[in-house]
């Protein structure tokens, strides 16, 4: 069959423009579904690794009591086929030539980091280097700031108890440094072997044993059931997901990228129904012939299958040459970001997405007009048929918004997303309803004549089915368009917003009540004032209504706060980031009540009223819940879950004070002073967290970037495909013009003009349709609020008014550039 | 099929047998009545031009009679099968083992060469060889050397020549022309309606043309007149009217 395979090739039909339209717009679906969920795979596992990483491990089991767990639970987690790794962590002096000093040593095992690499310096002026494991015995490896403050080099030896170790390295970053307050500074980590040489360790020493594990999730997971009735209340196991800072901006993200991928393929998809059926429309001639020639109807139904599964092939292989480069990119991007080498992580079940969009795309939207060629009256070759009137369109339409909404619901799983974007959409176009209405009652009245203007709107009004289907398009796009830069320059701010510069990057724990004054002065004569101080008492939640918590509390509610001691604090007013949600403030002179934390309120079922005890050393102090409050995790500020008031249960308990602030880079030298001053005070340096926080959220950032990118070329595909329904009509009309003596000028500026028109009234609707949209996923999604957005919401309608008016401009070169009768013939 | 092969043994059966014919057309107010009862029989081998004024109602009752559409009211017997009780399926197969066409506007695949234009119908009817044979009619409507160039490269004349090529590609038993010459000039209409009439003679073919070009309509073996949707033949126009 030669010839009438030949008819059907892809290389021929890329010769006609609505397949290309069709083809650009199935690579563009496949490509931005592939290339995010591929990296949204990528990133999830990088990000989980590193947050595991933040462990050093998948999951730690830590002993506060000063005490080693048996060795038999150990066992059992090798035999289960998980990785262990142990580190001792303690406070003591150390001994240099020139004086001593207090540190806190962590003294880990060979398999340490299980997870996350540690970053050193193997001298001063030596670059920093990346190593996937601790010390050796014999060996110790100590902050910068230690050297500095006991005049030490590396070769030379610390003595930790009865020990001599040599420095061999610099310590700069550990993966799981900075994330437990108890950490105390300057940091000096050693081998877990060289530790009871050293004697340091005696009966009622404060340490903690730390266990590190690693492996599946379903193995670790029934490792920790299998080990969960053996645990005492001074074991905490914490897994990766505890805590997190930074795991609600990912979040966020991650939806951001969701969202974007949606609107890519909703646009695409457009861009596929409306090319097809315009390609459809103009293969009634070739169909009506074939069937002259004898072809029947299930025969051309094949034949057309045939070129649509040609066409899903060149879109789903053409949609991965170019996700997959991308693909690479981007993981480059993270690569460096992160400024450590990261696995490619190709996961094929990522692709099903892709398959599917290009399926659904082809089916739901391709397939459609497609399929009623097979009714095209065969009498069409003797003479011209009436064509669609659209009416036969509508069930199509139907399967389409149902295919398109259940593919963005199936791909973003969020049902708030598509009732959204629905809802945005409907709303569109009932407004587009209205208006058109409106636009052609008022056009009616125009009459033609010699003028541009007039040209102009007899123009919209002549082709009024079209401009209206153009206006819905263009303002769809428009909308879509809106909503996505709107929604990532607001999820921008909001990050930018949640780190600015001056951000706290260090915490300053354990200072004594009695030197809380002192220490705010120390800081605000050196140029850098401390934030709030809270006083801060280590406590447990140990009964509920006065039953046992874990009782009252059901086993699945895994509740990390109920299994170590919480920081307790006092407080007479509300933070500034936190924010009531049910209850009132203590008032002045209040003593009694707590106040709790939103999430973990909601996690154990508290109400106002109830009870809560609270077991502190050997004391024991109950109060009625009088508040619930949401709090800013991600702040970089000290945050509690509970709160009590000034003067209340809390007041008498031992505790020390907590604070944070701002310390600018140049001037870390003053922690020296400080600790030398306040030795019993620690310093937590988290000013590498926030760098790697704002490197993740400048990475996250480009990925956005990429797809919005993609989702533009999409736009702009879905604006070919409408202009060319249009094109031949157009063209036509534009050539008759010329023939009956109109000059090009005029011809010119009444189509830019139209064009203008058309592009001002959707670009209108389109940017209120994306208020509308942004306001409920603002709100709704991304648990922000709402502002309106005065930058898009007056130059978008004139930038799209500029844009189509310079696509009309464009239409019509053909129609300049060639004589009128040349046209007319090639039009025939 | 079988009943089709064994009228064509019968050789004294027409070719085409009209009865009652009656075409109309709803429109959003009233109903159009294009073709008004009409009867015809045409023989095998014969040539008949159908003539008429634009309107008249011509290329309808081409349609009808070549099976591309379906009448309000009345049978039409192609070859032996009454089409209008065939569904549109069984009607296409028919066209593409018995019927061919030659059109105004020539309707060639503007995508395909010369050649693949001819050989598509054989392709579809699935007949062996279809290069060797659309070869074969190139060279004998004088486009041997024209084979590989695309619709565009042509004149209009030569578009037709390759129109008539395919038409008679498939060894039709009847030939349907609308308008043949309508969009060439005359000497070119000239050389493509003595091309026509040619390979109908040396094929046997039927030939049903339309036209309202009295000169080529006389070239054929029979004419009738067809206005406001009545036929009639001049030399039997009593007899037809009883």
């Amino acid at each position: 069959m030669a010839a009438a395979k030949k008819l059907m090739s892809v290389s021929r039909d890329w010769r006609e423009r609505d397949v290309r339209v069709v083809l650009v717009a199935l690579i563009i679906a496949v490509a931005t579904v592939a290339t995010i969920a591929l990296f949204a795979n990528q990133l999830q596992r990088t990000l989980v690794s590193s947050a595991s990483s933040f462990l050093a491990a998948d999951r730690q089991l830590e002993a506060e009591n000063g005490r080693p767990v048996p060795v038999e639970w150990l066992e059992e987690a090798r035999n289960r086929g998980l990785e262990t790794g142990q580190m001792i962590e303690f406070s003591t002096m150390v001994f240099g030539e020139s004086g001593f000093q207090l540190v806190s040593v962590k003294a880990v095992s060979d398999e340490y980091p299980l997870r996350g690499e540690i970053e050193i310096q193997p001298s001063q002026d030596a670059p920093r280097e990346i190593v996937g494991g601790g010390p050796g015995q014999g060996e110790i490896w100590v902050n910068p700031r230690l050297l500095r403050l006991l005049a030490l080099n590396i070769g030379d030896t610390l003595e930790v108890g009865s020990r001599k170790l040599e420095i061999t390295r610099l310590l700069i970053r550990e993966p799981d440094g900075g994330f437990r307050l108890s950490s105390l500074a300057p940091r000096v980590m050693m081998h877990v072997d060289d530790v009871s040489s050293t004697g340091v360790l005696q009966e009622g020493s404060r340490v903690e044993f730390v266990y590190l594990f690693a492996g599946a999730d379903p193995v670790l997971e029934d490792y920790y059931q299998w080990l969960e009735p053996q645990l005492e209340p001074s074991h905490e196991w914490e897994g990766v997901r505890d805590g997190e800072t930074f795991s609600r901006s990912l979040e966020r993200a991650e939806r951001f990228l969701l969202l974007g991928g949606s609107l890519a393929v909703l646009l695409a998809a457009v861009a596929v129904a409306v090319a097809s059926r315009q390609y459809a429309l103009s293969q009634r001639d070739t169909v009506a012939l074939l069937k002259t020639l004898g072809l029947t109807g299930k025969g051309i139904g094949r034949l057309y299958l045939r070129r649509l599964a040609l066409w899903g092939i060149v879109g789903i292989v053409g949609g991965l040459a170019v996700a997959l480069p991308l693909f690479w990119l981007l993981v480059r991007l993270l690569s460096d970001v992160l400024e450590r080498p990261v696995d490619f992580y190709l996961d094929p079940a990522a692709l099903t997405p892709a398959l599917m969009t290009a399926l659904v795309s082809l089916f739901a939207f391709a397939y459609p007009p497609i399929r009623r060629l097979r009714s095209v009256p065969a009498m069409r070759v003797l003479r011209s048929q009436p064509g669609e009137t659209g009416r036969e369109a509508i069930p199509d339409m139907v399967l389409a918004v149902v295919a398109i909404f259940g593919l963005v619901w199936l791909y973003a799983g969020e049902l708030a997303l598509v009732v959204s974007l629905l809802g945005g959409l409907v709303l569109l176009l009932t407004v587009l309803a209205l208006v058109g209405w409106l636009m052609v009652s008022v056009l009616r009245r125009v009459r033609g004549g010699g003028n541009a203007w007039r040209l102009a709107l007899v123009g919209l009004y002549r082709h009024r089915q079209a401009s209206m289907a153009q206006m819905a398009v263009f303002a769809m796009t428009l909308m879509l368009a809106a909503t996505l830069v709107l929604v990532r320059s607001s999820l921008l701010d909001d990050w930018q917003a949640q780190l600015p510069d001056d951000a706290p990057n260090h915490f300053l724990i354990n200072i004594a009540p009695e030197s809380v004054d002192e220490v705010e002065t120390f800081w605000s004569e050196r140029g850098a004032p401390l934030d709030t101080v809270y006083p801060m008492v280590r406590g447990r939640l140990t009964e509920l209504n006065d039953r046992p918590v874990k009782e009252a509390v059901s086993k699945d509610e895994r509740v990390n706060a109920l299994n170590r001691e919480l920081n307790l604090t006092w407080m007479a007013e509300l933070p500034d980031d936190n924010r009531l949600v049910e209850g009132e403030w203590f008032a002045p002179g209040v003593t009694e009540g707590v106040s709790v934390e939103a999430e973990l309120a909601g996690r154990l079922g508290l109400k106002l009223g109830d009870r809560l005890t609270f077991t502190i050393g050997s004391e024991k102090i109950t109060e009625p819940v009088t508040s619930i409050r949401t709090v800013q995790w991600d702040s970089m500020k000290p945050n509690f879950y509970m709160a009590f008031p000034p003067n209340g249960g809390l007041t008498d308990m031992p505790g020390t004070w907590i604070t944070s602030f701002h310390l600018a880079e140049g001037n870390k030298l003053l922690l020296n002073e400080f600790s030398r001053q306040y030795p019993t005070v620690s310093v937590l340096e988290i000013d590498h967290i926030i760098t790697r926080i704002q490197e993740i959220v400048r990475q996250v950032t480009q990925a956005i970037e990429a797809i919005l990118a993609l989702i533009l070329a999409a736009a702009l595909v879905v604006m070919a495909a409408v202009v060319s329904a249009t094109l031949r009509d157009r063209q036509r009309e534009g050539a008759l013009l010329r023939t009956l003596g109109g000059q090009q000028s005029l011809l010119v500026r009444s189509t830019m003009l139209e064009f203008a028109l058309l592009g001002f009234v959707a670009g209108v609707l389109g940017v209120l349709a994306a208020e509308a949209a942004v306001y409920a996923l603002q709100v709704r999604m991304f648990e922000g609020t709402f502002r309106w957005h005065w930058q898009v919401i007056l130059p978008i309608p004139v930038l799209s008014a500029g844009l189509l008016a310079l696509f009309g401009r464009w239409q019509l070169r053909p129609v300049l550039s060639v004589s009128p009768m040349l046209l007319l013939r090639r039009l025939e | 099929m079988n009943q089709m092969t064994d009228l064509r043994k019968a050789d004294a059966s027409p070719m085409l047998r009209v009865a009652g014919l009656t075409h109309k057309v709803r429109l959003e107010t009233d109903t159009l009545t294009i073709l008004q009862g009409v009867n015809l029989e045409i023989n095998r081998g014969e040539s008949v031009a159908i003539v008429g004024r634009s309107g008249s109602g011509k290329t309808t009752l081409l349609g009808l009679l070549a099976g591309l559409d379906t009448p309000s009211e009345g049978t039409v017997e192609l070859d032996g099968s009454e089409i209008s009780g065939l569904s549109e399926d069984e009607r296409a197969k028919l066209r593409a083992r018995r019927v061919g066409f030659v059109f105004q506007s020539f309707q060639l695949l503007p995508a395909l060469s010369a050649l693949e234009n001819v050989m598509l119908p054989l392709e579809l009817a699935g007949i062996e060889a279809p290069e060797k044979r659309a070869r074969d009619l190139l060279e004998r409507v004088g486009l041997g050397e024209r084979l590989t160039h695309t619709p565009r490269q042509l004149s209009g004349g030569e578009q037709q020549r390759v129109a008539i090529a395919r038409a008679f590609a498939s060894d039709p038993a009847i030939l349907f022309a609308d308008e043949p010459t309508g969009n060439l000039d005359n000497r070119t209409g000239q050389s493509v309606s003595d091309l026509l009439m040619d390979l109908n003679r040396e094929q046997g073919t039927t030939l049903v043309m339309v036209t309202h070009d009295e000169r080529l309509a006389a070239r054929c073996g029979r004419q009738l007149h067809i206005e406001a949707g009545v036929l009639t033949e001049p030399d039997t126009a009593r007899e037809m009217a009883d």
